[in-house]
Parts: structure tokens; C-alpha cells; sequence
């Protein structure tokens, strides 16, 4: 299987080469079919990729210990999901799993693309391969996932580095990666665009709503990592400014200033060289940030290590890149003129143009800080370090600049705002923001950048709502519906510009999150059993600790019985996990959250723990509106959702529903809305469901069969994370120990057993993973259906391949009708 | 146009130079020397009062935890492993800490410890300032 993968990775290089070089002859000779070869092998990039990504799942699958890769990263204790996603875990996975994406990305792009930007096409193929190749050629030569062991093959894998071992950290990695690949094809339009001299405004269309992706999956990815930092770490935060968290947020701030930047481009005709130095930036910073943590250029806690091949290459590749594209502005320069100037600075595009700087300047500096110790030693000799209070020194105040020009900014006019403009547009949000800053004083806030970020907060949410009801009310007038639905079609109307503004609305309640922080609590104190810690208004008594063991890892788990207002409303489990072969690590904090819109009770338990007089040390925090922070993100989420909706789907679905299915357009908005609020209370909800009992012993089994039975079944109360019946100590747990042992006691076989347990419980939803039905069975399909879709998909690609000529006459022409109807679409879209 | 271009120019010099003064001034507090213990010990005076990162060995039994508060921590740290060979220690310095330690700290385990030199020769720790350096948290160690 190891020969199959590295073939199919060699392959993959072999045919990203020809797709790059053919793709510019025939684009120079202005040949048509090879310009269609090289989309074809485009195509066949990412079915190889599809294919080579099947096999390294497969050998997760199969336990196949022979490629090291495999060895490193997994073993046969490791749950089926995380077999799955320790693709990713390491760092030759990961590499060839950012091909896999870029491959599948690329391919979509230049098919979306091919009738709309036929000019640019061929460049686009070619700049995609190049940077295929690059990472192709890392794995090849470097860095190969396959490689085997040569002599003695172990028996058994190192397993999973404990801390990933968490379903957040299963899909961030994927959503940041996806992320960065999708900043790789705004690139690849970008350079096309410079090579051919196309550099009117239309490309930047093309480039607009994949940006928006990547952007959206960028914030997802980042977002994903700071709720597992705030899972995991167990420190009581989400953002430390470790080095690699600061590598995804370089590209965040410059696709943020592109989205925006884009604007004044599309409306004025300005800014066109600094929108292409955007995305190239944007780019640039996401190989830029892959090269700090994976080359060990910058000590990180997260980083993969130290690697000086691979800085070297990575090195000659960015500087490949950087020469390159900017050689290519420079020398397109002259068509990249702007054809307005600014009026004032009291307008849109100025507010546009400071908050680019700003974002810029965030970029720069977080870049800097985080290269510091290397810089640093590099001239001085000295490694001196820059810790958190000297980022959030500089980003607090830049945060709160930033949030107040996301309020600013859509207010003002285009060109230029009148006095009367002004007074009209800020009178509202500025009283709101003083009753804002009134009403958190009283409350007890007196920590100015709390305080401030607050105010602002209430500030852009007035000028976001006013938005939204002056254009309701305009609406209203002269469709002469009620105002909510007023406010949809609206939305439905300019979704790029509502859109813009939930995505507003998002990030305030991202801010708000942020400005929670303030207020924080935290406390560590050690306890011996009954007595307690006060935190807040909360009171915790500490009720005494054991330790339980699963086959993976040995868990200890403290009991804290909590208190407020003299009234006990939870009990909380804090505990920590040391992993089999994993000894010698730290262990993992199991932290107990009790989520809460107000504020989140967060309890670790620390390594000073002594069962004999059962007497530990709690870590303890009061995190206020934390949970803010995710939430925002939903709504950010959903604006970005409403943004890039195609426009013909919208409009069809408006011109065929009648008033009043708008009006249920509203409702159902409202209860998706009500859903989307109700979520996080309704998870803190069941935490309470479950629970158990710390000085419940679980008796041991009486025969393997039943040791056997306990492993495959899972508790059933939707409290605990279906924990074993090894572990799991609640009550329901207890009850289906019970009626397992009665079963044993009856003498039942293993598959009698599951039937009857089936009968009781209608279902199989007892079982941890049905073994050989349900999900597992699916599971065991992915890499089958992935290698069989490569498969097809190489197929499809050599057939189309071998007598493209003849089906192209037909396709030409009604695609020339909707390519001139999607232009059309474009202008008119334009005009209001 | 030059006038323009001067007025441009002038803005962004001091735009630039503001910005420099206030990231000079605001690393001079900010940041922390990553020194090795032998490299602070040959001259303590000069490093004294500066906010450091050592890096160094737990003496092994050297730690020891007060009776009165058992998150008080007194315990040697020396420059070189504790299994380094020749049986050479490098300096030794106490340092005194007050708060959690990871589970990795134990005798003969490297640290690393934010915080300052105290004026009668030890080191004092900041909260949360032991930091139990692991092999690598992601890659396995060679030959395990």
C-alpha cells in the first residue's frame, strides 16, 4: 500500500508539471487543446490526490504500522474517528492533506471559472500547479507520508498526541487549511490577470466570492482553535498569541482588508495596486505562516518542530513567490492606474482606506512580535521574548480602533458626507454608545478598555440596526408590506451589503466576548474533601477524587458540588488524563466548563492531587461572556451565508413565492434565530442530565464476555460524551451494568446479549460503535468510496481526454448564452 | 504635485517614527531574556531586576514543599542534566515559587522558569511561571 501512495504522490507531481508547462504553451499559442489538456490533468491532480488520500486513510484503518507515518500518529486503542483524522495530525500528513484540499479547490475554481474567465484560465492552472508541485515536490523528496521502516516494523503505533485527541481539534486543522488553500485561488486569478494584462475590474469579481470563502473557513478554522485552546489547555483562555494561532490570523487581517478594500475598487476604480498586493500578500502570509510552525524557525508549544531542510525550501519558495508576483506588478503597473482620487476624507472609501491600514499595520506588528525572539537572536545573539501583555498592549487599542470603524465606516458616503449627513447618521449610535458606557459603569466596570469595547459595541450595533430600519421603512413605503418583511427582501435585494452587516453584527458579539474578559476571575486554592472555594457568587465544595481507567488513558477526576446563592445548581467533574504511552507527557486536563450567556464557571483540576487524604488543588475561573465569542461567530457565519448566496437562486425563489410566504420567510428566519440562542443553553442543560456518582465503585466483570460487553457499550443518558460502561459512573450507567450482568447471569452469548439489549432500548444506540453496521460501517467505506471516486474521476479525465474535440461544438454555444446573461446579471446588479 | 508629495511624505515619517518610539518603548517592558542558568550566574548583578526565562535542571530531592502552604515550592536548579555524564552540575541556584506545577516537574526534569533574581542570590518565580519542558509535544522522540 506504502508503494501505491508514494506512486500516486510522484504521479501527482508528474502531472501538476504538465498541467503547469502546457497550460502556458497553450496559452501562448493560443491553442485550444491544450489549454484543455491542461485543465484535464488539473482534473486528474486532484483525482490522484483523492486516490493517494484514500490509501493513507485506508492504512489508519488497517493499523498498517509498516509506513512510520501511520506508526507515529495512531494505535489500536485509538477511537475509529480520530484513525480518521490523525491524517492531518503530523506534519508529512498534513502536508499532503493541504494538496489534497488545494487540489480539490482548484479543480471547482477552474470549473466554475472556465467559460466565465476563459482568458484567464490557463494561467490560473498554471500559478495552482506550481504551488501543487512545490508541497509535491516537500513530500517527495523530504517529507514523504509513505515512507516505511525499513527493518523492524513495531507492533504497535505511539498513538495520537493526547491533546488532539478532541473532535475540535479533529475539524480546525481541516477548516484552517481550507482556509489557506482557498486564499491560493483569489492568488492564482490574481496572477493570471497580472500575466495577461486583463486587469479591468472583472477578474476581481471572479476573485471576490472565493476570498469570501476562504475568509469564512479562515474565521471557522481560528474560531475551531481557540475553543479547543479554551477545551484542552486548560488555562482559562482562548488566545495566548502562541505563534501558530498568530500564523492563521496574518492572512485573516489581510483577506479582512481585501474584502474590503475590494469595495472601493468595484464602486470608484481605486486602490487597484493595493488590492492586488493584498491578495498576493494574503497568500504569501499563509505559506509564510506554514513555514514559521512548521520549520521551527519559531519556538512555539504547538509548533511540529525543528527542521532546517525543510526552512531552506520554504525559504526559496517564498522568495520564488514575493520576486515574482511583485515583479509582476511592478511591470503591469502602468494598468493598474486608478482612475478617481479621493474627494475627502469624510467618506466611505477613506474610512475604507484607514481600515485597511489598520489591518495592515495588525498584520505587520503581530508578525513582527511573533519573529521578535528569532529576529532578536539573529542581530543581538540574546533570544529575547515577547510575552502576551506586549501583544495585547498594541492589540487592544488596535481592536477597539477597528470596532469603531466597522461602525463608522458604512455610515458615511460614498466620496463625500456633508455636515448634515453626519449629525443625521451619528446622532442616534452616539447616544446609545454613551448610555452604553452609563449603564456598564454602574454595573461595576471600571476597566477602561472593557468599558470602552463595550460602548463601541453598543455603538456599531445603533448604526447596524438604523441601517436596517431606515432601508425597512423605505421598502415598506413602496411595497407596502409589514416591516419584517420589509427587512427580508431588503436583505434579498443587496445581500452583499446586508450580508456585510450581519457579519458586523457578528463580530460585535465577537467583541463582546472580548470585552468579558475584563472581568475575569480566577482563583487557585487547595481543598481537602468538604471544604470549599468561593469564586464570584459561586461557592464550590469539593466532594473527593478517584481514579478510573478506560484501556486508553487512566483518568482522575475530582467531584465539585457547586453552590450559588446558598442553592446547589451543578455538580462538575474537572479532571486529568494520562495516555498510554504518554506517560512521561503532561497529562491532558479534562476541564470542566459550566456554560453560561452570562458568564462560563471553568474548574481544573491541577497535578497537586493525594488520594490518601483526598485533599487537591482546583484551578478555578469565572470567564464573563465568553461564550459570546461563539455565537458570533454563528451569526457571522450566517451573514457571510447571506452574502454569497448566487443571486439567480435568490431572486427565483423571491419571484416565485407570494407576499405572504415572505412573511413565513420571516418566521422561519425568527425561529432558526430562537434556535441558534436556545443551542448553548440547552447544551449547559444537559451537563445536569447526567450524573454521576463519584463514590459509585463499579464493580468488576465477572467473565471476559461481559469485560468485552462493558467496552462496547456506551451509557445512554445524552449527558456524558457516551462514555464506556467501564467508566461512565451515573446512574444509567449503573442500570445497564445491572441488566448486562442479569443477561451474563442467563447465560446468554455475546450477539444474544446485543439482541436483547436491543429489544430494551429499540435501538442500537447503547452500542459505542455498532460493529459491523451503522456509521462504523461507513466509516470503513470512506477510503474506498474516496480511492473509487479518484478512480472514476481519472476515468472520467482520460475519456474526456481522448475525444474532447467532438463534444466541444455542442457545449459552446449555449454556454456563451449564460456566460452573456451572467454579465448582464453583473451590471444591472451593479446599478442600484 | 511635489508639494503634495512632501506633505505625504512628512505625514508617514512621523506616522513611522511614532510607531517605532512606541513599539521601543513598550518592548522595553514586554519582553524577557531566554538565558541559560551559567550564562545569568557568571555576572548576577547585571541580570538583576530583569524579567528572565531560565533554563536549567531540577536538582534531583532538592524540591521541597512548606507545611504551612502546600502550593509553596522551594527547590535547586542547575545548569546542566542531572545525568550529564562527568557529574558536572554547572551553577546552582534556589529558586522559590508559589502556585501549580505541571505534572512533568520533578527532580532532574528541565525547566524553564519565568521570573526574577532576588538580591540575596536566589530566583523568585511569577505565577505560573514553571514551565516543564517535554521532548516535543507533537513529534515522538527519536528512538522511542
Amino acid at each position: 500500500m506504502a508503494s501505491l501512495g508514494s506512486f500516486l504522490l510522484l504521479a501527482s507531481f508528474v502531472v501538476s508539471a504538465y498541467a503547469a508547462s502546457v497550460s502556458v504553451v497553450g496559452a501562448r499559442r493560443r491553442s485550444r487543446r491544450l489549454i484543455e489538456s491542461g485543465v484535464g490533468a488539473f482534473y486528474m491532480v486532484a483525482a490522484l490526490m483523492t486516490a493517494a488520500s484514500a490509501v493513507m486513510i485506508n492504512a489508519f484503518l488497517t493499523d498498517d504500522y509498516s509506513i512510520k507515518y501511520v506508526s507515529h500518529y495512531s494505535d489500536s486503542v485509538q477511537p475509529l474517528f480520530y484513525k480518521i483524522t490523525s491524517y492531518w495530525g503530523g506534519l508529512d500528513g498534513s502536508i499532503m492533506f493541504w494538496v489534497f484540499l488545494l487540489a480539490l479547490f482548484g479543480a471547482a475554481a477552474v470549473y466554475v471559472n472556465r467559460e466565465r474567465e476563459r482568458e484567464l484560465i490557463p494561467y490560473v492552472v498554471t500559478t495552482i500547479s506550481m504551488v501543487q508541485m512545490f508541497f509535491l515536490y516537500l513530500m517527495v523528496v523530504h517529507k514523504n507520508p509513505f515512507s516505511t521502516f525499513l527493518t523492524k516494523v513495531p507492533a504497535d503505533g505511539s498513538g495520537l498526541n493526547p491533546l488532539l485527541q478532541n473532535y475540535w481539534m479533529a475539524i480546525h486543522p481541516p477548516s484552517l487549511y481550507t482556509g489557506f488553500v482557498g486564499m491560493t485561488i483569489p492568488y492564482a486569478f490574481c496572477m493570471a490577470a497580472l500575466i495577461t494584462g486583463n486587469l479591468d475590474d472583472s477578474w476581481i469579481r471572479a476573485v471576490r466570492r472565493w476570498t469570501m470563502i476562504g475568509w469564512l473557513f479562515l474565521t471557522f478554522g481560528l474560531t475551531l482553535g481557540m475553543i479547543w485552546a479554551y477545551e484542552v489547555l486548560g488555562w482559562g483562555g482562548y488566545w495566548g498569541w502562541d505563534p501558530v494561532e498568530n500564523a492563521g490570523l496574518l492572512p485573516w487581517f489581510t483577506a479582512t482588508a481585501f474584502l474590503h478594500s475590494v469595495m472601493v475598487q468595484e464602486r470608484r476604480s481605486m486602490l487597484r495596486v493595493w488590492n492586488v498586493s493584498l491578495v498576493i500578500l494574503t497568500f504569501f502570509l499563509t505559506i509564510f505562516g506554514t513555514f514559521m510552525t512548521r520549520s521551527g524557525v519559531v519556538a512555539s508549544v504547538h509548533a511540529f518542530g525543528d527542521d532546517p531542510m525543510l526552512a531552506r525550501l520554504f525559504s526559496i519558495f517564498m522568495v520564488a513567490i514575493l520576486t515574482f508576483s511583485f515583479g509582476l506588478v511592478i511591470y503591469r503597473l502602468p494598468l493598474l492606474k486608478a482612475r478617481n482620487e479621493f474627494d475627502s476624507w469624510m467618506s466611505r472609501e477613506a474610512a475604507f482606506l484607514a481600515n485597511n491600514w489598520i489591518l495592515l499595520f495588525s498584520a505587520m506588528f503581530i508578525g513582527f512580535a511573533t519573529m521578535f525572539p528569532t529576529l532578536s537572536e539573529a542581530v543581538t545573539g540574546t533570544r529575547l521574548t515577547v510575552a502576551t501583555p506586549f501583544f495585547n498592549k498594541w492589540m487592544i487599542p488596535i481592536g477597539l480602533i477597528l470596532l469603531f470603524l466597522t461602525g463608522v465606516g458604512p455610515m458615511l458616503a460614498w466620496r463625500k458626507s456633508t455636515l448634515s449627513n453626519l449629525v443625521d447618521q451619528f446622532m442616534w449610535p452616539t447616544i446609545t454608545a454613551a448610555a452604553t458606557a452609563g449603564l456598564v459603569w454602574t454595573l461595576g466596570v471600571r476597566l477602561w478598555s472593557s468599558g470602552l469595547c463595550f460602548a463601541l459595541c453598543g455603538f456599531v450595533t445603533a448604526t447596524i440596526v438604523q441601517e436596517f430600519w431606515r432601508g425597512g421603512k423605505v421598502r415598506r413605503k413602496n411595497t407596502g408590506t409589514d416591516i419584517f418583511t420589509a427587512i427580508i427582501g431588503l436583505v434579498g435585494r443587496n445581500k452583499r451589503r446586508y450580508g456585510g452587516y450581519i457579519v458586523h453584527v457578528g463580530i460585535v458579539l465577537i467583541f463582546l466576548g472580548f470585552g468579558g474578559n475584563g472581568s475575569k476571575l480566577e482563583k487557585t486554592e487547595q481543598v481537602q474533601r468538604g471544604k470549599t472555594i468561593t469564586i464570584g457568587d459561586f461557592t464550590l465544595r469539593h466532594d473527593g477524587v478517584k481514579v478510573s481507567d478506560d484501556g486508553q488513558r487512566q483518568m482522575t477526576t475530582g467531584t465539585v458540588s457547586v453552590f450559588k446563592d446558598g442553592k446547589q445548581i451543578d455538580t462538575m467533574y474537572p479532571g486529568r488524563s494520562i495516555f498510554r504511552k504518554h506517560e512521561n507527557e503532561e497529562a491532558r486536563s479534562d476541564v470542566a466548563i459550566r456554560r453560561g450567556l452570562a458568564e462560563d464557571l471553568y474548574i481544573v483540576l491541577t497535578p497537586d492531587v493525594d488520594f490518601g487524604t483526598q485533599t487537591v488543588s482546583y484551578q478555578v475561573f469565572v470567564n464573563p461572556l465568553v461564550d459570546w465569542i461563539w455565537l458570533g461567530f454563528g451569526v457571522l457565519a450566517f451573514g457571510t451565508g447571506i452574502a454569497l448566496l448566487p443571486e439567480r437562486a435568490y431572486s427565483f425563489a423571491m419571484a416565485k413565492l407570494p407576499v405572504e410566504a415572505g412573511a413565513a420567510a420571516t418566521t422561519v428566519a425568527m425561529v432558526l434565530l430562537l434556535v441558534l440562542c436556545g443551542a448553548p443553553s440547552a447544551s449547559a442543560q444537559m451537563t445536569g442530565a447526567h450524573q454521576p456518582n463519584a463514590s459509585l465503585a463499579i464493580a468488576p466483570p465477572k467473565n471476559a464476555l461481559e469485560d468485552q460487553l462493558r467496552r462496547e457499550m456506551g451509557c445512554t443518558c445524552g449527558g456524558c460524551a457516551h462514555e464506556p460502561l467501564t467508566t461512565c459512573t451515573c446512574g444509567q450507567a449503573q442500570e445497564m451494568r445491572d441488566q448486562l450482568r442479569a443477561q451474563i447471569d442467563q447465560g446468554k452469548t455475546h450477539d444474544q446479549i446485543i439482541e436483547a439489549f436491543v429489544g430494551i432500548y429499540g435501538g442500537q444506540q447503547f452500542l459505542q460503535a455498532p460493529i459491523d453496521r451503522g456509521f462504523n460501517r461507513v466509516a470503513w467505506l470512506l477510503p474506498y468510496v474516496l480511492g473509487a471516486t479518484g478512480i472514476v474521476a481519472i476515468g472520467f479525465a482520460a475519456v474526456k481526454w481522448s475525444h474532447h474535440d467532438g463534444a466541444q461544438q455542442h457545449e459552446q454555444a449555449p454556454a456563451l448564452d449564460a456566460d452573456v446573461s451572467e454579465r448582464i446579471d453583473d451590471e444591472l446588479r451593479d446599478l442600484d | 504635485m511635489t508639494h503634495r508629495y512632501i506633505k505625504i511624505g512628512a505625514t508617514v515619517l512621523v506616522l513611522a517614527l511614532a510607531f517605532a518610539g512606541m513599539v521601543w518603548s513598550t518592548l522595553r517592558d514586554g519582553t524577557e531574556y531566554y538565558k541559560n542558568l551559567d550564562e545569568v550566574m557568571t555576572n548576577p548583578v547585571e541580570w538583576r531586576g530583569k524579567q528572565l526565562q531560565l533554563h536549567g535542571y531540577v536538582v534531583p530531592d532538592s524540591i521541597y514543599r512548606s507545611k504551612t502552604n502546600a502550593l509553596e515550592y522551594r527547590f535547586k536548579v542547575q545548569n546542566n542534566p542531572a545525568k550529564g555524564g562527568a557529574g558536572e552540575s554547572g551553577s546552582i541556584i534556589n529558586a522559590s515559587y508559589t502556585g501549580i506545577v505541571p505534572d512533568t516537574f520533578k527532580g532532574e526534569a528541565e525547566v524553564v522558569l519565568k521570573g526574577q533574581l532576588t538580591p540575596d542570590g536566589g530566583f523568585h518565580v511569577d505565577p505560573n511561571g514553571v514551565m516543564a519542558k517535554c521532548p516535543s509535544k507533537y513529534e515522538p522522540k527519536s528512538g522511542a
